[in-house]
Formats: structure tokens, C-alpha cells, sequence
């Protein structure tokens, strides 16, 4: 009980001393934002420095700040790597154990909301550049329909599918050289590091793909599921080893 | 107008009840459970702050990514905190 | 005094107490989980200390993105935009956050195969009587 007294007493706290404040007059919401961010809003699509993307997020996350984010997902990248390489003996092929699950109403479901689940990621990830959403988003997105799949059909019917941690990780790194490479090219024609719209078109047979953007977007797609739902392949075979013996 | 206020205040505070509970809380599969509510406490607060590519990031991860792994992990250790 | 600054202090507030007790927990808290669990929530309130920064309270406030691409749509997002740059820089933060706290989860998993527990004072006692004495 003496739990929750706290808590009533942090609440109360909490309100005097915001009607406090308020009645002081100390702190107002902004009204105004920044420059810096006026500017991204008025050069994302128009303006001298345009990246040709609606999406003034996915611009400064894969144009103005480009070469940050290619640095964050090499982070990303050995932060994967290390935790994998912790448990390097575990048996990840597919074995001749054979998981239950759960009951034939559930894996009806599960298998009815994958299926949507997949479908809402990639509309996410490959439109990142036109509406809300992006490479990042949609791979998130994704690794919840393997993470759903997992207790509900048993890891081992995710291994008998073929679907192993070692292809996953293989993905993964195939999509990450792909984002390194998409981000090299441009060095070819004497351009900067992860130029966006001087070096590639910003409409692709009539449709708006606002230059390396749908590209960086798919492929980061790609890598965040793979590498996520390795993780959780992973987490889920680490005990089984021990138990068995 | 209204509405963005009260959903402002109602969801800090209620922010703050889940991470007090979560924090205080023994059994380690309540806490999970104290911690996804404090997620989506905050995920009203970025949806009021018209954050959208945030709120579709993090509801993803924080509400199903994290709860899984720390069930997990909790599976292959110990349920309580002593 | 006005409503809308009774909401932000009363998010202010919050956000500090939010980001005490969390650190109460990464400290004191005996289970890696927890300590794990606390890790999360305070990196939750560092995100939306940053996305409170690029807010900006003008009805309706609108997230940085076109509808249709024409400039009196430019002329209102001028006027009713959120700041874009905080959250790019959050984005990122997420993901990488998330697969970090994925490798720190792995090491309590390895930590109670070797130990056991996953106590964080029996675990410190554990390994100072490894180390073997001169």
C-alpha cells in the first residue's frame, strides 16, 4: 500500500506545481520553430536545394543527413554482430524436433494477419518518400509479423521453411553492401558522398521516386527485418540447447 | 484544441504512473506489462506532437519489439526480482 | 495563465520525474532486467524531450510533409509545420537503440547460463571470487 501512496503523492505533486508554474507564467509552448527547420520544410521539395521528396523527414534522414545515417546503420550493423557472436555454438539449422504450437484457431489468424502485416510494411517502406514512413518504419514493421509467426507456429516451422538465421544475416549484409554501394556511386562522376538528386533521376518512368531515396528506403527495409527477426530466432533457440541435454 | 490538451495532460500523467509502477513492481512479467502501457502513453504524447513517422517506428518496436525480447528473456532466467 | 502552459509544464514535470525514477531504477534496482527495463524508459524520455523541442503550438499543427505539391501548400506548412530535423535524428535513434538494448539482453541471457542469477550484486561477488588470489 504503501506503493501507491507514493504514487499519490508524486501526482498531486505533479499538478500543484504545474498550476504553479502555469499561474507564474514561467514556461509557454513555442509558437515559432527553428530556421534550420524552416529551411528543410522550404528546400524539400522546391527551393535551390531540393531533394525532390515530399517527405521532409526521409529527406533530411537520407539526403541532408545522409552521411549521418549511413554511419548509424553501420552501427546498427555490429551492435546485431555482437550480440550474435555471444552465442555463436547455437544449433540454428533445421533439426528433426518438430514444435506443437498453439491451436488451429490461432495459427488461422496468425496466418490471416501476417499476411496484412506484411502487406502494411512494405506499403510503408516503399512509399517512405511520399508519405509518412520509411525504410526504418517498415522494417519494424515487418519483424512483428515473424515475431508473431514465432510463438505461434514454433521457431522449428520457421527452420523447416528454410527461413535460418545464417540466410537472414546473409540478407542483411547484401542489403547493407547495397546501401554502401548506393551511397559510393555517386564518387564515380566526381560528385560528393551520398548525393541524392545530381546524380540520380528523380522520376522513374513517370513515377516521383525522389532520386537514391526509394532506393536507401527499400534496402534499409530489407536489413531492419532480417536482422530483427535474426535476433529473435536466435532469443528463442538460446535455452533449448542446455534443456535438451 | 481542447481535446489536444486534455490528451497532452492525461497521457503525461498516466506516463507517469506506468514507469513509477514498472519501476517499483517485483514480479518482473508485471513490469513488462507496466512498461508497453508507458509506451503507449507516450506514443499519444508523439501522435500530439504530430510526429507521425516517429509514432509508426516506435509503436512497432517499443509496444511489440521490446516486450517480446524481455519476455525472452525472462523465459530463460528468473520471473522475480528479489 | 493559460491552458496551454499548464499542459507543458505539466509535461516538463513529468519528464523529469520520469527520467529520476528511471535512473533510481538503472541504479538501485537489483534485477538486470529491470536495470534493463529502466535502460528503455529513460531512452523513451530522452525521445520525447527531443520531439518537444521541434514542436511548435499553433492550431492545427501539422507534421512536415506535402499533401499536394503546389506553394500555397508550401505557404501553410510555413505557417503550421512541426520542426522535421528532431525527428530524423529520433528515427534513427529507435532502431539503433532497439538493437543495442537487443545486445544487452543477449549478455543477461549469457550471464545467468554462467552465473545462474541474474542479480546484479551476487553476480559482482561472483566474479571478484574468480579471481584468483595471489
Amino acid at each position: 500500500m504503501d506503493r501507491y501512496l507514493v504514487l499519490i503523492v508524486l501526482l498531486v505533486f505533479t499538478i500543484i506545481s504545474a498550476l504553479v508554474l502555469a499561474w507564474l507564467n514561467l514556461l509557454n509552448p513555442p509558437t515559432t520553430i527553428k530556421t534550420l527547420g524552416l529551411t528543410y520544410i522550404e528546400n524539400t521539395y522546391f527551393g535551390p536545394y531540393s531533394s525532390m521528396s515530399p517527405e521532409a523527414v526521409t529527406a533530411i534522414v537520407w539526403d541532408y543527413r545522409g552521411l549521418d545515417t549511413v554511419y548509424e546503420t553501420a552501427v546498427f550493423f555490429l551492435a546485431i554482430v555482437g550480440g550474435l557472436s555471444v552465442f555463436r555454438g547455437v544449433k540454428t539449422r533445421a533439426s528433426t524436433m518438430k514444435g506443437i504450437g498453439l491451436t488451429g484457431i490461432a495459427k488461422t489468424s496468425t496466418k490471416i494477419i501476417a499476411v496484412m502485416i506484411v502487406g502494411a510494411s512494405a506499403s510503408i517502406a516503399l512509399h517512405g518518400h511520399l508519405t509518412p514512413g520509411g525504410g526504418f518504419q517498415g522494417g519494424s514493421t515487418l519483424a512483428v509479423a515473424f515475431l508473431l509467426i514465432i510463438p505461434v507456429f514454433s521457431v522449428y516451422s520457421l527452420l523447416n521453411m528454410n527461413i535460418t538465421s545464417e540466410k537472414l544475416i546473409a540478407t542483411r549484409g547484401i542489403a547493407l553492401t547495397a546501401i554502401g554501394i548506393v551511397a559510393l556511386l555517386p564518387v564515380l562522376k566526381n560528385l560528393p558522398l551520398v548525393s541524392n538528386i545530381s546524380f540520380y533521376p528523380s522520376h522513374i518512368a513517370g513515377m516521383l521516386t525522389s532520386g537514391s531515396l526509394f532506393f536507401y528506403n527499400l534496402f534499409e527495409y530489407i536489413a531492419v527485418a532480417s536482422g530483427f527477426t535474426a535476433v529473435f530466432i536466435y532469443l528463442s533457440l538460446a535455452g533449448v540447447e542446455s534443456e535438451e541435454k | 484544441m481542447i481535446l489536444t490538451i486534455l490528451l497532452l495532460v492525461f497521457s503525461s500523467l498516466l506516463s507517469l504512473v506506468f514507469v513509477y509502477l514498472a519501476v517499483t513492481e517485483k514480479n518482473l512479467l508485471k513490469a513488462i506489462g507496466f512498461s508497453a502501457g508507458q509506451s503507449i502513453a507516450y506514443s499519444i504524447i508523439l501522435h500530439v506532437f504530430a510526429a507521425t513517422d516517429i509514432v509508426l517506428t516506435y509503436i512497432a518496436v517499443s509496444v511489440g519489439i521490446y516486450s517480446a525480447v524481455l519476455v525472452y528473456v525472462i523465459s530463460k532466467t528468473e520471473k522475480y526480482e528479489v | 495563465m493559460s491552458t496551454e502552459a499548464f499542459a507543458w509544464s505539466i509535461l516538463l514535470i513529468v519528464i523529469v520525474l520520469n527520467s529520476l525514477i528511471s535512473i533510481y531504477g538503472i541504479v538501485y534496482r537489483r534485477s538486470l532486467v529491470k536495470k534493463l527495463i529502466s535502460l528503455t524508459m529513460l531512452s523513451d524520455t530522452v525521445f520525447v524531450i527531443f520531439i518537444m523541442i521541434g514542436y511548435r503550438i499553433v492550431y492545427p499543427s501539422v507534421p512536415p510533409i506535402f499533401t499536394s505539391l503546389t506553394s500555397e501548400d508550401l505557404e501553410y506548412l510555413r505557417q503550421h509545420a512541426v520542426d522535421p530535423l528532431p525527428q530524423a535524428l529520433v528515427l534513427t535513434g529507435i532502431v539503433i537503440g532497439m538493437a543495442v538494448n537487443a545486445l544487452i539482453a543477449f549478455g543477461i541471457i549469457q550471464a545467468y547460463k554462467l552465473q545462474g542469477t541474474t542479480d546484479a550484486r551476487k553476480l559482482v561477488e561472483a566474479a571478484l571470487k574468480e579471481v584468483p588470489e595471489e
